[in-house]
């Protein structure tokens, strides 16, 4: 196995069993994995707690995947968002740019592919916890008199 | 589908109902022809049979008064002239008889001396006699013996006493020649008594003067008696003093003839004698211009007839005609929306195929990725190699699956046209070069015949290489080896054409209608998916094209498509 990947992620899907089976591989390759069939049950939990990457299919049924991603964008903004689809057309994929997901891969998913994408999401977020905690650091600086 | 009004339906026979519903359907258009024919005949030519007929009674009704009028004043004149004749006649013997000649007349040789005037003047007269009160005959002048002859007891001196006239009916006599009689009888005033003067006259006076007075050689005229003894010789009703066979009543009749000519009768009563004239014409005096007038209505109404009968067959062929290729292009049009609608029903159907499909395959995708995981950390054991190779092989299919169901999706999805201007030429010569080498590989000789000034059209570039590869590379496998691919661009009626076409095996009829619907391949199984056409359908279609195929078992197969040259024209769907 390649390097260790720490980070946490939330899947997304209505197919358990894809879920199950993403999560087994990507915990072997250290990474925490939740998974989540609904999308209200997603909207919760990122709600609890912190994800370094969230992977969202597009079709689901009730609450569908663009629906999903607005609402976690909505109250999560700087959340870290990649799309899935069966369907790789590029309107769902457009659309879904434009309300704020990070990325997009088609199913079914290639694994070093989607590593990748979770990395460079995990480094970019680092990047923005870094800038914010300057910003806190910054802000502390200059407010409390020292 | 029943447009026929109630009436129409019943009158009309079963096999003309076909053809007059006007339903869109294959109609048969002979039956259709002929009916339309019989019935612009019947409206052209019944006014002109209607009018030929009323002129054809009328002028004949005319003809036949108009013959009747001058038959009915030939019969008077010729009454009349008759009369005339016995009238001068009767003169004659009346101025003879002066009331108190009778002394004179039968004394001495006075009766012959007159007979000898009289005889002179009218040589027809054949006696004269005497005759007193009683009826005894006092003298005579004349070929017999006939003095003292009591005529006492016969019918014509009663009345003779009665009237002062008599005229008798023509009769043969002692001489057995035809003759009459005209007797006048008279009162003497000397003697005081009644006297009759009676002259026998030949008949032969009146069938001469018949002869004269009757004017057309073909018409008959003769004098009857009142019991129906001809007075005179007839043509062809007999001799004088036959019975007439024939009745003929008085007045005018109309008969036809042995021969079946129309013939006039016609009977009138000649005044102051016991004769009837009888008038026969054989044939109309108009007959010339009858039978002159008949053939001209004849030429006529044939004439209308030839020329109805060709200008309602032309007419009648052009509308069939117009009919017929009107039915022709809408049952086209009909099919060609109806194949267009299958196909985009099967396009949704593959899509929601495609998708559904997709999850599944993402599943297995990740069992095998967890499996191959799993052997990648676990130490050797038994055909571990052997696992390793079948998860491969199962990746492999899903990849191959992958590619099934993105094709689907890419056949149904309408993905946005990025249109630019481009040379379809140039398009063609690029997939030409992708295509090099396997041309050369399969010994493929290329003949291109493109148009050099085609006008640039508004396109995708990317979507038009699809198609050309496409088709192109169908091409190449229908030839196999050694063969020609030719293609040709061409401006046809402000759009730009295409036609591609190889020398290959050609398609069957039977399934060339099925070549455009997805999965439908001849390839075999692993080969081809049955998409690369329906592909090239969908793309032609969405950039507003159009693509269609013709083919020959053995001899090749041609595809022809058609662009247009501005963008708007595409299908925004």
């Amino acid at each position: 196995m390649e390097k260790k990947l720490e980070a946490k992620v939330l899947l997304v899907d209505d197919e358990e069993e894809f879920i199950k089976t993403l999560a087994q591989r990507l915990e072997m390759r250290g990474l925490k994995v939740t998974g989540a069939t609904r999308g209200e049950e997603a909207v919760n939990l990122v709600d609890k707690q912190n994800y370094d990457a969230i992977v969202i299919d597009l079709a689901m049924p009730g609450m569908d995947g663009l629906e999903t991603l607005k609402r976690i964008k909505e109250s999560h903004p700087d959340a870290e968002i990649i799309m899935l689809s069966g369907q790789g057309t590029v309107k769902s994929g457009i659309e879904a740019m434009k309300l704020g997901a990070e990325d997009f891969l088609e199913k079914p998913v290639n694994m070093q592919e989607l590593l990748e994408k979770i990395d460079e999401m995990k480094t970019k977020r680092i990047l923005v916890l870094e800038k914010q905690s300057m910003a806190e650091i910054d802000h502390i600086l200059k407010t409390k008199s020292w | 589908m029943n447009a026929l009004p109630g009436f129409l339906h019943k009158i009309l026979p079963d096999t003309f109902k076909d053809s007059i519903n006007f339903g869109l359907h294959r109609r048969s258009y002979s039956q259709f022809r002929l009916l339309l024919f019989l019935v612009m005949i019947a409206i052209a030519m019944g006014p002109v049979i209607m009018t030929a007929g009323l002129g054809y009674y009328n002028y004949k009704d005319l003809l036949q008064k108009e013959e009747r009028g001058q038959l009915e004043a030939r019969l008077t004149g010729s009454s009349h002239a008759i009369e005339a004749l016995i009238d001068s006649l009767k003169s004659v013997v009346v101025f003879v008889a002066r009331k108190n000649r009778y002394v004179e007349l039968t004394t001495g040789k006075n009766l012959e001396e007159l007979f000898a005037r009289i005889k002179r003047q009218y040589e027809y007269f054949a006696d004269l006699g005497v005759i007193n009160q009683s009826g005894i005959q006092q003298t005579y002048w004349g070929p017999y013996d006939l003095e003292g002859t009591d005529y006492s007891k016969e019918e014509w001196f009663k009345e003779v006493i009665d009237k002062g006239v008599y005229i008798s009916h023509v009769y043969t006599g002692y001489r057995h020649v035809p003759h009459f009689a005209i007797a006048v009888a008279n009162h003497d005033p000397t003697t005081k008594k009644t006297w009759v003067l009676r002259a026998t006259i030949d008949a032969v006076t009146l069938q001469n003067f018949v002869n004269t007075i009757k004017t057309n050689a073909s018409d008959d005229l003769f004098l009857v008696d009142d019991a129906g003894y001809l007075q005179t010789s007839s043509e062809n009703y007999g001799q004088n003093l036959t019975q007439l066979v024939a009745d003929i009543k008085p007045g005018l009749q109309q008969g036809v003839s042995k021969e079946g000519e129309n013939i006039f009768y016609a009977k009138g009563k000649i005044k102051n004698t016991p004769w009837s004239v009888i008038l026969v014409e054989k044939r109309y005096v108009h007959h010339q211009d009858w039978v002159t007038f008949r053939s001209r209505l004849l030429i006529i109404v044939i004439a209308c007839l030839v020329i109805n009968l060709l200008v309602v067959y032309g007419l009648v062929t052009m509308l069939t005609n117009l009919i017929r290729k009107a039915d022709e292009m809408q049952l086209t049009m009909l099919q060609e929306a109806e194949h267009t609608d299958k196909l985009a029903s099967i396009g949704r159907l593959a899509a929601g195929v495609g998708h559904e499909i997709n999850n599944p395959l993402a599943i297995i995708n990740q069992k095998t990725g967890l499996a191959e995981d799993l052997i990648l950390i676990s130490p050797d054991f038994e055909h571990k190699k052997a696992i390793e190779g079948c998860l491969k092989v199962i990746d492999q299919s899903v990849e191959r699956c992958k590619a099934i169901t993105h094709r689907l999706l890419g056949f149904a999805r309408r993905a946005d046209v990025h249109d630019e201007v481009l040379q379809v030429n140039d398009v063609i010569k690029e997939v030409m070069q992708f295509l090099e080498n396997s041309l050369m590989h399969s010994r493929i000789r290329l003949e291109l015949q493109l148009q050099e000034d085609l006008p640039l059209i508004t396109s995708d570039h990317l979507q038009l290489q699809q198609i050309f590869l496409n088709i192109i590379n169908n091409a190449i496998d229908a030839i196999g080896k050694d063969g020609l691919v030719n293609i040709m661009t061409h401006l046809v009626a402000g759009e730009v054409r295409v036609v591609i076409q190889d020398n290959g095996s050609g398609i069957d009829s039977e399934i060339l209608p099925h070549i455009f619907e997805p999965f439908f391949t001849t390839k075999e199984t692993g080969k081809g998916t049955g998409l690369g056409l329906s592909i090239t359908y969908g793309l032609v279609k969405k950039l507003g094209g159009d693509i269609t195929v013709r083919s020959h078992v053995g001899q090749g197969t041609a595809f022809t498509i058609t662009l247009p040259i501005h963008s708007e024209e595409h299908d925004n769907n």
